[in-house]
């Protein structure tokens, strides 16, 4: 194997978990999740002698938000707040509860807020690079992050009191 | 534990060890889109010159400025197709098309019907949006493509991005593939799409904000509304949050 490709083997294995997991944050689904992340790699390999002395993950990182947004051109599509796209019964009861309550939260944003959420809170990227890699302005950034918060904050109450009834 | 930090911590605790990745496939399809990039590269160079030649004719003898419509004989044309779904032929072929929306392939081929002139000018280039035949594995319903290019004076063509449809039908109605701005451009790329249907108004959402799109119709084909969105009122690159159309009634269709 040339020193290259266990370059990229060695960035794909550490990388990997954690973009199939920010493309599952902003889909909800982890079939797609992991067909974005492949589809990520893919591309930073492809590029690889041009990226990998400089910023690899940062490059994986916005082929798969720009993957993933450019599948939501089409007319919005709904994330219902009140159904859980998927569970896997060997989760433990925590784990469950955490990711019923997550893709619950997400789900009630718009793909754009999704994406500035994970981008924001998840790979904690500051404001002006949320704004770059998604090429909008900063104020956007900032209006989305506080309208997607709201959100988070109306539904979080309405969801412990479905919680409780459970 | 405020929710922000609930959620910061929830996303963090709900992630897993094992991606599942194969990685072989992914260096496989890698070196794929690697080969078709370098060879995209390769025959966009050699077409530019043809293409010109024919722009420049027609925009003389035909239709006049701004809205040409080649009429001789052009080179086939160009290769690209980082599709990481293309079968493994697809690096052979030298007819392939690209994806949507990725900007580093660049082919040219021959235009399809009139170039629409969108009034949008880089210096001294305007930009057009033209449809181009595609073809994609598989699919033998998907034939054209809408690119966007600059056209100089000299009536010579630049294709930036070229969107098509990678599955399914180009003429199914509704809204197809939308083209966004990739920065990879020599000049910002308006945002653009067609849609099949008696649209008379596209409206796009961006920040809870409407944005009426410019509509022609294909000269081809009346039922495809070529669309685009003035740079002044949605910044190129910018992601919709959604879009719709309305017929002559107001009617969303």
């Amino acid at each position: 194997m040339a020193r290259g490709d266990a370059d990229f083997v060695e960035f794909a294995r550490v990388a990997s978990a954690r973009l199939v997991h920010a493309a599952f944050l902003m889909t909800g689904d982890h079939h797609q999740a992991e067909d974005a992340a492949q589809t990520a790699l893919v591309r930073t390999y492809a590029s690889w002698s041009r990226i990998h002395d400089d910023d690899a993950y940062g490059y994986a990182r916005r082929t798969l938000v720009n993957h993933l947004v450019d599948g939501w051109r089409r007319p919005m599509r709904e994330y219902p707040t009140d159904e859980v796209p998927e569970r896997r019964r060997d989760d433990v009861a925590d784990d469950v509860a955490t990711r019923r309550w997550l893709i619950a939260i997400l789900g009630a944003l718009s793909p754009r807020e999704r994406a500035i959420v994970v981008l924001r809170y998840y790979f904690d990227l500051p404001e002006a690079q949320v704004a770059r890699e998604l090429s909008v302005s900063v104020g956007t950034v900032k209006s989305t992050s506080s309208r997607a918060l709201e959100k988070l904050r109306s539904a979080t109450p309405r969801m412990a009191d479905e919680e409780a009834r459970r | 534990m405020s929710e922000l930090e609930r959620l910061r911590h929830a996303m963090r605790a709900t992630e897993r060890p094992d991606a599942g990745l194969d990685l072989s496939a992914v260096m496989r399809e890698g070196r794929r889109l690697r080969t078709r990039r370098r060879v995209a590269a390769a025959g966009a160079a050699t077409l530019a010159t043809g293409l010109a030649a024919a722009v420049v004719a027609v925009a003389v003898g035909v239709s006049g400025p701004g809205d040409p419509t080649p009429t001789e004989p052009l080179p086939p044309a160009a290769v690209a197709s980082p599709t990481v779904a293309d079968s493994p032929t697809a690096q052979k072929s030298p007819d392939r098309t690209p994806p949507p929306t990725l900007a580093s392939d660049r082919p040219l081929a021959k235009p399809l019907g009139q170039l629409v002139d969108s009034g949008v000018r880089h210096g001294s280039e305007r930009r057009m949006y033209y449809f181009v035949p595609v073809s994609v594995p598989g699919q033998p319903k998907v034939s054209i493509g809408l690119a966007a290019g600059r056209q100089t004076p000299g009536g010579s063509l630049t294709t930036d991005i070229l969107v098509n449809d990678v599955e399914g039908s180009d003429r199914s109605a509704g809204f197809h593939q939308i083209g966004y701005d990739e920065r990879s451009a020599a000049a910002p790329v308006p945002t653009f799409g067609y849609f099949v249907g008696p649209a008379k108004r596209i409206i796009g959402t961006v920040d809870g904000r409407q944005v009426d799109a410019r509509v022609t119709r294909w000269s081809l084909d009346s039922q495809v509304v070529i669309f685009w969105f003035d740079p002044a009122h949605l910044t190129p690159g910018e992601r919709l949050d959604g879009i719709i159309a309305r017929d002559g009634g107001g009617r969303r269709l």
